[in-house]
């Protein structure tokens, strides 16, 4: 019986050291040298989303078949990319319900949900998620109501559960959380309802905050004078989407949102840093290193949610360690990622609302292009170039593959009184959408933003893009088609009808042996391999 | 207003449904001012500023599909549609949300007008001379290749009716299998790869297929990547121009018959 305790003392020791956690920090620093799983939301943490695996080719891409379909429970729009790992599939299903499933089949595993209120706020997007993190033994989600929750991945179990903000003042969360060494960092939303943006981070074993990064400076803080009166209160600066990270320089790539309210402009004079920009943070500390402000003083919703991309390429015959982005204001830039230095920014879609950008990388901002009582014609539409689904690079091909939204629309511009809780806009638009719209993938050289092809899509897409090994891309459409091209040259290889809208990313994985590529449409996960 | 006046409207709002008569017939032109307002303050971001839709549904049509009847929309508007992009108000009263309501009604509301022609002649033009219920659906009867127009005259004005007998082509309706914005209707010429040439109109579309009707009431499927050409005829349309054909006052009572549509017996 002493024995016995003692084993369990030793056993209790050992838990927290993790030497038995099924996905350490070491293994997502090195997810590109397992394929057959997929750690993190965007792949790894460099975000290419790129699979290594070859099986599925350009030669026998047009040979994929269903190999299961899981139908989510509650109807939603899914926008989530899920992970896998060993054999087991983690889902998130509308609004934050998360489920694990036999990856080989599509059977579920267990499935949590957390108890919301009814009325939960989620002002400006609709009730998604796009994924959770796995660490150790934990998967972890943030939840609508703005709860970061950590979950047994065997049991989906609760482990801990912390509010990141209060949900009443219209705080939410939809992203994937990002999961480092020994940290979860989670963003929010809410700009649309005029919160203050912030980043966090928490320490993944006991759910305390380790830091908060303000995405709005406070009064003495610097910034804070990119912000006319009060203004920064109610800044905005949502964190919406999963951003990425570079271990050797130990920092955090983050995309920061539009600033509020959104078309009125008027109360907030300035810059109104750190809206619309990417921020590069300590992921120890959270202190900001650099930052890059891709739409100073924005008035067209033109978050910077986009995925920053990092990879090293050779810009103006010098090899460089970049983050790239297809931001939504419809520029393509080149950033060196230790310094924030500006590289290049080029236009990638249609865009009417600037003469290019100066030396530094501002915009040239057109007169006459901001949103205005009778309405204001600008390219792109609120909606942006392109948006929150993933672009993809592919190391073999070296182009950035992004799905691009061309379509232009009015802008208009209305009043905006902030109360908690309710929307905070001053505005609107009337996109020139149907057939005035269209959508298209296009592979750009990753070191010059050069389109070396376009495969043209009906409609502007709402679906990310995933390169592969086998010299294939993969996407989807708004009416349901997901497609193969050819990563070389764009031609179309196979395409399958879904039955429902992709607004998500495609992924590749392998269950014994056989490579699979999967993605959300309508209401369901598919999941494609060869016979 | 007084508390009691308040009172008299909740009861008012609240009893109405039972009693058939929707509240949205005792909104006033300052109610629906203000529902626009509210609707361009937080339903245009989806819905775009003339509500004719964009990321969300186009609300300036008759019917809607979620919203059957004006206590339906109501519910539509407060609580949402789960499973869609449509979420509820939580900050908007009562009163507020039948305002909204009443706006988003007015958006597909053609007043009766009075019009120049005569309908009772303009009918006999229809069923006559013009030949339009060959392709036109009217109280069930007609053919189906053209629009059903037993309700056309709550949703078009004059001014879009007279156009579309003088040059249909012009402006084609919204697509109901495609989001709004995209034209019903809409003729396309394709050529497959081995030389196989179809006009007709398109049924449905996207990145990889196109569904086309042609004018002998045929469907046909093809698929993107094995045609050779693929040409959308914007501006044209399968229905003739009356232009020349019929009278400047025959054109008139035919669109006012086509105005007097208006889904009634």
């Amino acid at each position: 019986m002493r024995s016995v305790r003692l084993l369990a003392v030793i056993a209790m020791l050992l838990w927290p050291v993790g030497l038995d956690a099924q996905v350490p920090y070491q293994r997502i620093e090195r997810a590109e040298s397992e394929p057959a799983n997929w750690l993190t939301y965007s792949g790894s943490y460099r975000s290419q989303r790129f699979s290594p695996l070859k099986q599925i080719n350009a030669d026998n891409v047009s040979g994929l078949r269903p190999t299961w379909v899981y139908q989510v429970r509650e109807p939603g729009i899914v926008e989530a990319t899920p992970l896998v790992v060993d054999g087991v599939m983690y889902l998130t299903e509308p609004p934050s319900t998360v489920t694990a499933l036999d990856a080989r089949t599509g059977r579920r595993l267990w499935s949590w949900s957390p108890s919301m209120p009814k009325d939960v706020l989620h002002i400006g997007g609709p009730a998604v998620n796009r994924g959770v993190a796995i660490l150790d033994d934990t998967v972890f989600v943030g939840t609508l109501d703005a709860h970061l929750v950590a979950l047994d991945s065997k049991s989906g179990a609760v482990r801990w559960d912390v509010v990141v903000a209060d949900n009443r003042l219209a705080y939410w969360i939809s992203s994937a959380p990002l999961a480092i060494d020994g940290k979860i960092v989670i963003g929010v939303s809410g700009a649309e309802a005029g919160i203050r943006g912030f980043l966090d981070a928490y320490s993944a074993r006991t759910g305390e905050r380790v830091w908060r990064f303000w995405t709005v400076p406070g009064p003495g803080q610097p910034g804070s004078e990119t912000w006319g009166g009060d203004s920064w209160e109610t800044g905005g600066g949502s964190t919406w989407l999963t951003g990425s990270y570079d271990p050797e320089f130990d920092l955090l790539y983050w995309g920061i949102g539009n600033p509020a309210p959104d078309w009125n402009a008027d109360s907030r004079p300035g810059d109104n840093l750190y809206t619309c920009s990417l921020v590069a943070l300590d992921a120890s500390t959270g202190e900001l290193r650099w930052h890059f402000q891709f739409t100073p003083h924005d008035v067209h919703d033109w978050d910077s949610n986009q995925i920053p991309v990092l990879l090293e390429a050779e810009v103006a015959g010098r090899q460089r360690k970049l983050v790239v982005m297809a931001n939504r204001n419809a520029f393509y830039y080149l950033l060196d990622r230790q310094t924030g230095e500006f590289l290049l920014g080029t236009p990638y879609a249609r865009q009417t609302w600037s003469d290019g950008l100066d030396q530094r990388g501002r915009p040239i901002v057109l007169p006459n292009t901001e949103p205005s009582v009778e309405g204001t014609l600008v390219y792109p539409s609120l909606q942006g170039a392109a948006n929150w689904f993933s672009p993809s690079y592919s190391p073999l091909t070296g182009f950035f593959y992004v799905a691009v939204r061309e379509m232009g629309a009015h802008y208009f511009k209305g009043q905006a009184e902030y109360e908690p809780g309710t929307r905070f806009t001053g505005g609107g638009e009337q996109a020139l959408s149907g057939d005035s719209a269209y959508g298209a993938v296009r592979a750009l050289n990753v070191g010059t933003g050069e389109m070396k092809w376009e495969f043209r899509l009906l409609s502007p897409p709402r679906a990310g893009m995933l390169s592969t090994a086998g010299g294939v891309v993969f996407g989807g459409t708004d009416e349901g088609n997901f497609f193969a091209l050819d990563a070389g040259t764009g031609e179309p290889l196979w395409d399958f009808q879904t039955g429902g809208g992709i607004r998500s990313n495609p992924m590749s994985f392998s269950i014994n042996g056989k490579q699979q590529v999967a993605i959300a449409a309508g209401q369901a996960l598919f999941v494609f391999g060869l016979p | 207003m007084t508390r009691s006046s308040y009172l008299v409207l909740a009861i008012l709002f609240a009893a109405a449904p039972a009693f058939g008569q929707s509240p949205l017939a005792d909104l006033t032109d300052a109610d629906l001012a203000n529902g626009k307002r509210l609707f361009e303050g937080q339903c245009a971001r989806c819905h775009g500023m003339r509500g004719t839709g964009g990321e969300g549904a186009n609300l300036a049509r008759p019917i809607l599909p979620h919203a059957a009847d004006d206590s339906a929309l109501f519910s539509v508007i407060r609580s949402g549609i789960p499973g869609s992009g449509m979420a509820g108000t939580r900050s908007m009263t009562d009163q507020e949300v039948w305002q909204v309501a009443g706006y988003v009604r007015s958006l597909s509301r053609i007043a009766v007008v009075s019009l120049p022609g005569e309908a009772g002649r303009g009918r006999v033009i229809y069923e006559t001379k013009g030949g339009c219920q060959a392709c036109h659906i009217v109280q069930g009867q007609g053919g189906s290749l053209g629009p059903e127009l037993t309700a056309v005259g709550t949703r078009r004005g004059s001014d879009y009716l007279r156009q579309a007998v003088l040059d249909p082509g012009a402006s084609l309706p919204d697509s109901l299998m495609l989001p709004p914005g995209y034209a019903e209707f809409l003729l396309v010429r394709v050529v497959t790869r081995d030389g196989r040439e179809v006009r007709g109109m398109r049924v449905n579309e996207d990145a990889f297929t196109i569904q086309l009707r042609d004018q002998n009431d045929h469907f046909h499927s093809f698929h993107k990547p094995d045609l050779r050409e693929m040409e959308k005829e914007f501006g044209k349309s399968l229905m003739p121009s009356y232009q020349g054909r019929l009278s400047t006052s025959e054109i008139e009572d035919l669109v006012a018959y086509l105005a007097s549509l208006r889904g009634e017996p």
